[in-house]
């Protein structure tokens, strides 16, 4: 085959097989150098499957790739990194007790040799951090122990690492889906900076702004195979979710038209034991209500709600429940004060990789589904947890498929689904539809519609304006730890959302 | 080493309580070991701390200290291994068999004169022979370690009855004898065995891209692959290590004592695994330092010692030394709880 001199990349009639799964199916992809290709599709529609054939991590059944025209057939990631290729991976891959630098350089690390052994350079591995820490404008230090950093800076080190691999191709699998929009920005100026140099860069994210915004090209996948490569120009907002989802798609958020009533959760004077945390928050939550989150990565709205559920530790401050005052010491005390809360960090903490799809849902409401000697009652565990993955569309083969093999996205769908069977009064969502596609999305905003309507209440984190705007009675904004304004209905807007969120700055 | 007491004193010069608690807390194995010792020095009136005392305990605990080095860097790659007793004493029997004087009648080769430097050759590659089975069978057959080494260690036990049909081996030359009784002034060859492979490692997991992905293995396999690491192979390179280590352990057993029998080197797995973990080495994989290895071996050593000398009855001593276990790791747990 005569490969064009024009693309830097050719992925030519990729598929790819998985038990029960045609994940890929005779697709082509080609990249031109100094470009930014975006990839679009549902989740499960095998964005990270063909990144992962190219990147040597599996292995294609059938289908050629080609990098600068010659064949490559990658064995192993090293083999992909040798050849200029360098990936962000969709599921944060970092040694959290190892350094900054340590895991930048990882399996790459500046030698020096003396006499027939070659040793580790750390005097050079700290100051070609320290150079690319400072070039990319990230504030932390090499010597950082990696556990110890937030999401976002995790996720901003990845980027490091795929950045200072001199690839000729980077592939970003959601690397935004942890970082807040002034670190999207950021982001950005990266990318720009290597597509002058002829990188060619794939973009994989389910955010529809960002795509408009870095996008020369535009592939489009569904169900495995290739829909549309377009040039971005070409396309608009409705366009693409239309080539995505296969239909139309009018609205993007589900009509809240429920009316809040009497407060149900009171927090007063609410502060961290821990310093530089959040301190004297006072909120109260009303039955029938959307509580909006809002505020930069930092701002501490994951600790804060982290602790209403017990999850942290606080040094002042009350919590009433429909107007009587209870303590809060562990998880299990939140459960039994009808609170749910669906955690920020959901791969890292939600998952139990070798248990079906039903286990991973119903766990938490095993207590529920018993027989009246005390023994599961497996038909209605079926029954529920299939009922609410089939709601949010939770592509799988069966449901008794062990949840690793999913896309992720579609694992978030079965943590969002164990939380809604709990069937919670309140329920504190922390970022709930973070990598999950446009369809799907507006399934757990008409499920969270629901809720509401039927007169439950829930606090919804989110970096995500639109989703604040679309769907709060009233948005609460932290900067830096400390309240900085409730916005009513009528007041909500990114204006004035983000002049709270930055008050402080 | 990582386990030296850094400078305790803030800029200013002026130590403060917080960072002599920060610096104790980040080496407790180290403060344990010392605390012990000193408490034992009270306790026997300084006695049990003479040089010759202190020489004993050292070649009593050297053998050991092999072993738990090599099961430590396997635990650090999140792997586990239960062949080191029978494997070590096979290679002990091994080595002996071939290092007996070649006019004594009961010779398993009688009337062969061997060099000195065979029985540790073919001791040290029996040992990493079964190193790379291990590695084998753990990196590339996908067994679980725990099965896998439970496999090897019946084995080698098998064996081990087989070589010496279930008699001891002894009456071993003087020559070979003195590779792990000599001694170079007051210290014992066997610390300066010791000293010198711990150093050794020591270089290799911290200044090395050897060390640098094992801790990465140990600590996340699946981003030391996205990373380029060979995971497998690296997984075969540290049971093959450990193999190694075990083979030295078994030859300077059978030189120390003189003698092989089919008991040599039984229970050793649980001894090496525990300085390990005394050490600070922790079973989630990815944590722990060659120093801390080291200082675990020692503080067990010295519990044993400690006991023995103030004529604590072994029963107790038993009693005494699986509560310090839990207790040490009960605390190197709680650390460890409060970073995440
Ligand atoms: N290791 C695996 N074993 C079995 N099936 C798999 C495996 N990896 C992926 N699949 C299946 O392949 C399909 C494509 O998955 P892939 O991860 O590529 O989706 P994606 O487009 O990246 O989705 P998302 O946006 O949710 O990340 C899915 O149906 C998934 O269930
Ligand atoms: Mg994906």
């Amino acid at each position: 085959m005569a490969q064009d001199q024009n693309y830097i990349l050719e992925m030519c009639n990729i598929t790819k097989k998985f038990p029960g799964v045609l994940a890929l199916d005779d697709v082509t992809l080609r990249v031109r150098p100094g470009t930014v290709h975006s990839l679009m599709g549902e989740n499960g529609a095998g964005k990270s499957t063909m990144m992962k054939c190219l990147f040597g991590i599996y292995q294609e059944d059938g289908g050629e790739i080609f990098v600068n025209g010659k064949k490559e057939n990658f064995s192993s990631a090293k083999h992909a990194l040798e050849t200029g290729v360098s990936m962000i991976h969709q599921e944060l891959s970092i040694v959290p007790e190892r350094s900054v630098m340590e895991n930048i350089w990882l399996g790459r690390e500046p030698g020096k040799k003396l006499g027939p052994v070659q040793f580790v350079d750390h005097k050079k591995m700290f100051k070609d951090t320290e150079t690319l820490l400072k070039n990319l404008e990230m504030e932390f230090s090499p010597n950082d122990r990696m556990g110890s950093l937030s999401i976002s800076h995790q996720q901003a080190c990845e980027i490091a690492k795929a950045v200072s691999c001199d690839a000729s191709i980077v592939v970003m699998d959601e690397p935004t889906s942890s970082l807040t929009e002034t670190e999207v920005n950021h982001l950005f100026k990266i990318i720009n900076s290597l597509r002058d140099k002829g990188v060619a860069i794939i973009y994989i994210s389910h955010k529809m702004s960002e795509i408009f915004q870095i996008s020369d090209d535009v592939s489009v996948m569904r169900d495995g195979k290739l829909i549309a490569t377009k040039k971005a120009s070409e396309l608009d907002e409705d366009k693409l979710i239309k080539l995505m989802v296969g239909r139309d798609m009018t609205n993007r958020f589900p009509p809240v038209d429920s009316i809040p009533a009497e407060v149900c959760l009171s927090a007063k004077n609410y502060t961290s034991d821990v310093e530089r945390s959040f301190k004297d928050i006072s909120l109260d939550l009303r039955k029938g209500e959307i509580l909006g989150l809002g505020g930069l990565v930092g701002a501490q709205r994951t600790e804060f709600v982290e602790s209403i559920f017990g999850l942290r530790k606080i040094k002042t401050g009350t919590l009433s429940i429909n107007g009587k005052e209870i303590r809060i010491k562990s998880p299990e005390d939140a459960i039994n004060a009808g609170i749910g809360l669906i955690t920020e960090d959901r791969r890292g903490s939600g998952i139990f990789p070798l248990l079906s799809i039903i286990d991973n849902t119903s766990i938490p409401s095993l207590k529920g589904c018993r027989k009246k000697v005390g023994f599961l009652d497996h038909k209605k565990i079926f029954n529920t947890a299939t009922g609410i993955n089939k709601k949010l569309r939770t592509k799988t083969p069966t449901f008794h498929t062990p949840i690793q093999n999913l896309s992720g996205g579609n694992q978030q769908k079965v943590i969002v689904s164990r939380w809604l069977m709990t069937l919670p009064e309140i329920l504190i969502m922390d970022e709930p539809t973070r990598g999950i596609d446009v369809g799907a999305k507006y399934e757990i905003y008409t499920i969270m519609s629901e809720l509401v309507n039927a007169g439950k209440a829930i606090i919804m984190v989110s970096s995500e304006m639109p989703e604040l705007i679309g769907m709060s009675h009233r948005v609460a904004v932290l900067c830096n730890g400390n309240l900085t304004g409730v916005l009513e209905k009528n007041d909500i807007n990114s204006e004035n959302i983000m002049r709270l969120a930055t008050q402080f700055e | 080493m990582d386990t030296k007491i850094s400078a305790v004193a803030d800029k200013k010069g002026i130590v403060t309580l917080k960072t002599i608690q920060h610096t104790l807390g980040k080496h407790t194995n180290l403060v344990t070991l010392v605390v012990l010792i000193v408490a034992l020095g009270i306790m026997t009136g300084g006695r049990a701390l003479q040089i010759s005392s202190l020489q004993n305990l050292m070649v009593a605990e050297a053998v050991r200290a092999f072993a738990a080095l090599g099961v430590g860097l396997i635990i650090i790659n999140r792997g586990i291994d239960l062949s080191i007793g029978q494997v070590v004493g096979l290679v002990a029997c091994v080595s002996a068999s071939l290092a007996q004087t070649s006019d004594y009648a009961g010779a398993l080769y009688p009337g062969t004169v061997f060099p000195v430097f065979l029985p540790i050759i073919v001791g040290i590659a029996v040992g990493t022979l079964f190193g790379i089975i291990n590695g084998l069978l753990v990196a590339y057959g996908n067994l679980p370690p725990f099965i896998a080494t439970l496999g090897t260690m019946s084995i080698a036990a098998g064996l081990q009855l087989i070589y010496t049909r279930a008699s001891t081996i002894g009456s071993l030359k003087n020559e070979y004898k003195h590779i792990a009784q000599g001694s170079l002034g007051p210290l014992p060859y066997l610390m300066i065995y010791v000293l010198a492979a711990v150093l050794i490692l020591w270089i290799m997991m911290t200044q090395t891209r050897q060390g640098k992905a094992f801790y990465a293995i140990g600590g996340n396999p699946q981003a030391a692959r996205v990373s380029g690491i060979n995971v497998k192979l690296n997984l075969l390179k540290v049971y093959a290590l450990g193999g190694f280590l075990y083979g030295i352990s078994g030859v300077l057993l059978s030189s120390r004592l003189g003698l092989a029998n089919p008991l040599t080197g039984d229970g050793m797995e649980l001894d090496a695994i525990a300085a390990a973990t005394v050490g600070g080495i922790s079973h989630s994989g990815g944590i722990g330092t060659i120093g801390g290895i080291f200082i675990g071996v020692f503080t067990l050593g010295i519990i044993t010692f400690g006991m023995t000398y103030m004529g604590v009855d072994s029963y107790y001593q038993l009693l005494v030394k699986g509560m310090i276990i839990i207790v040490a790791v009960y605390f190197d747990m709680k650390r460890h709880a409060k970073r995440a």
